[in-house]
């Protein structure tokens, strides 16, 4: 007899069944235009960079960062523009940077930290420098801060 | 503490603390089942995101959230053969004793070398902070017991190196 | 003891003993590299017979195994070897010399039955150096001792060296890197001034050395290990000298393996320690459950199976 029907998922036809959609609202954004921010944001954060503004660069890649799924390309540019302000600011500026920005920035700021530690290759980023800021930020924003991290959905 | 290690074993503890809000939850899947839902899988709105913590390529933690449980798994530095198979057989001695480890997971999860399983169970029996600062010993030492497991063996061969060639080249 | 004794201590104490009080016996025992024994009393109890049995010994006989015997125990040696063994000794514990000085010496002659043995082609390379010593470039014949069942030493005399070559299994993955650290540390080891003098150590895995390349019934693994001992001839330049280097030389494997099976206890009595230390730490970390006594109606105390 023919048992292969018992591991059939039945709860995925369930009505109740929660889907990924369901969990968090979708980015009202096209991709491409996340695209197009993400490019226009890395510019942006240069000429900040230079004017030494560090918590306004952080600002500027922080609001409206990319998420959901589609958006690999904007994301994966993001993370390297954050990880060009975060390599070139001094560590004694760190904290001060930090209290500038709001908590939504915080937390998108630490999502940001674990997905670049999570970071296969690493590249050029070196994991003292990231450790070095999650250690400053948690000090500021605090556990609720990671918590928030864990139970967003909105993945960076 | 050295100071090097000092910023990794921090954000280990914070994030290890933020993980380890952990409540009772029965299965939502299948009637009276009540296990840890980070092992079963079973329904993913429980399943929080997984993070990562690492120093580099080589020394790396990953902490897996949900509901009921969190998994914490982590990589342990081994430089060279030596410190491979010395942390091989550490980390096999401690999960053959899980059972009385209580919260060591009997395997690691795959692409780690040692991982613990912590229910709510455990957080409402133990205390959480020391849950943690057992965790955070775990780690620190067994960096240190490794290097010196094999400077020991080191300096063992050394000497027995230099006897034995001492003994044949006096000729007695 | 860092060191292993190429005497056997059986030999030694029962002998000791039985001159003292002598009594029948009959016992079987064993040495290193599967070597067996045999001490009975076969006609009176003050007649001892010693049998060995090598499982190389058709090799050492062919290198000259019963010169060195016939030179080292003479009169005692047996004609006939008892049964299911090589090579028997006689010893009429009333002809053992009375002083102790000589008494010592001949027991000791006696324990060193298996070392004596073995010694054979390393006494025979020691000589075929020196007569080819005039002859350069010429080469002794490359003498296989296949002294355990996988692995085998082999001797090699050319006319300014000598070379001893040990092929030796690595059981495990543990051991095949406990080795070679300890291997390294005998390549290493020379470098020390007061040790120049120690012949010089080349080890390699799986690839055999070159003088041995071109056997044909060498194993090709991972975990086989070769050390090779350049011997020169201070090494072996006066009896006393030479007898010294062909004890410690035939225990080099054992030397070895026994050391890397000490590391390994030594690491599982730390890994112990701290694991139990680890043991300590959780065990703060759980809260005090009050265990109050509990009993039955009758009085009689619960108790938790």
């Amino acid at each position: 007899m023919d048992i292969n029907f018992r591991k059939i998922d039945i709860d995925v036809y369930d009505e109740d069944a929660i889907h990924e959609s369901e969990i968090y609202e979708a980015d009202p954004r096209d991709p491409g235009q996340v695209l197009n921010e993400a490019k226009q944001k890395q510019s942006g954060v240069r000429a900040l960079l230079a004017r030494n503004d560090v918590a306004g660069a952080l600002k500027t890649v922080l609001e409206g960062a990319p998420f959901g799924p589609g958006a690999d390309e904007a994301k994966s540019i993001t993370l390297q523009t954050l990880l060009t302000i975060l390599n070139s600011t001094k560590s004694t500026d760190i904290s001060g940077a930090i209290k500038q920005l709001t908590q939504d920035d915080h937390d998108t700021l630490m999502k940001y930290l674990y997905k670049g530690m999570a970071m296969p290759g690493w590249g050029d980023i070196s994991g003292s420098v990231l450790l070095g800021w999650h250690e400053k930020l948690t000090e500021i924003a605090g556990t609720g801060c990671i918590v928030r991290t864990m139970t967003d959905r909105r993945i960076v | 503490m050295s100071n090097v290690l000092r910023p990794y074993l921090a954000a280990v503890r914070s994030t290890l603390t933020a993980a380890l809000t952990l409540e009772n939850f029965s299965s939502q899947v299948v009637e009276r089942h009540n296990k840890p839902e980070v092992e079963t899988r079973g329904s993913k709105e429980v399943l929080l995101n997984p993070l990562t913590i690492s120093r580099n390529e080589n020394e790396r933690v990953l902490i897996e959230p949900s509901v009921n449980s969190i998994r914490l798994s982590i990589k342990i530095k081994q430089a060279d053969e030596i410190e491979r198979i010395l942390c091989h057989q550490f980390t096999r001695f401690m999960m053959q004793r899980a059972e009385s480890f209580i919260v060591l997971r009997r395997k690691p999860v795959s692409g780690y070398d040692i991982s613990f399983l912590i229910t709510n169970t455990h957080t409402e029996t133990m205390l959480k902070h020391k849950i943690v600062d057992f965790i955070i010993q775990f780690m620190e030492e067994v960096d240190k017991e490794i290097s010196e497991m094999k400077l020991s063996l080191n300096a063992r061969a050394r000497i027995v190196a230099e006897s034995y060639l001492t003994a044949v080249s006096s000729g007695f | 003891m860092i060191l292993l004794d190429p005497h056997n201590v059986i030999i030694q104490t029962t002998l000791n003993e039985k001159l003292v009080k002598p009594s029948s016996l009959d016992v079987q025992f064993v040495d290193y590299d599967g070597v067996r024994f045999h001490l009975s009393t076969p006609e009176k109890k003050t007649v001892l017979l010693l049998s060995m049995h090598i499982r190389c010994w058709d090799e050492l006989v062919r290198y000259g195994a019963i010169d060195v015997l016939q030179r080292e125990y003479g009169a005692l040696l047996v004609g006939q070897a008892e049964q299911d063994y090589n090579v028997s000794l006689m010893i009429d514990l009333e002809q053992v010399p009375a002083e102790p000085e000589a008494r010592e010496a001949f027991i000791t002659s006696i324990a060193l039955f298996k070392r004596n043995a073995v010694a054979a082609p390393f006494e025979s390379a020691f000589n075929t150096q020196k007569e080819l010593e005039k002859a350069e470039g010429q080469q002794g014949e490359l003498m296989q001792i296949h002294y355990r069942d996988e692995e085998a030493i082999y001797i090699q005399a050319a006319h300014d060296r000598v070379t001893v070559i040990f092929s030796t299994i690595f059981q495990d993955e543990t051991d095949r890197i406990f080795g070679k650290v300890f291997l390294q540390e005998f390549v290493d080891a020379r470098r020390q001034p007061s040790i120049q003098n120690a012949p010089q150590v080349l080890y390699s895995s799986r690839d055999p050395p070159l003088e041995i390349r071109h056997l044909t019934n060498l194993r090709n693994t991972e975990d086989i290990g070769y050390v090779t001992f350049v011997l020169f001839p201070r090494h072996f330049a006066n009896p006393n000298v030479a007898s010294g280097t062909i004890s410690h030389m035939q225990l080099f494997r054992d030397y070895l393996h026994y050391h890397i099976k000490c590391s390994k206890a030594y690491m599982h009595s730390r890994m112990r320690h701290r694991v139990s230390e680890f043991q300590k730490v959780l065990n703060r970390a759980k809260t005090e459950v009050a265990t109050a006594e509990r009993k039955t109606v009758s009085g009689r105390t619960m108790m938790t199976r």
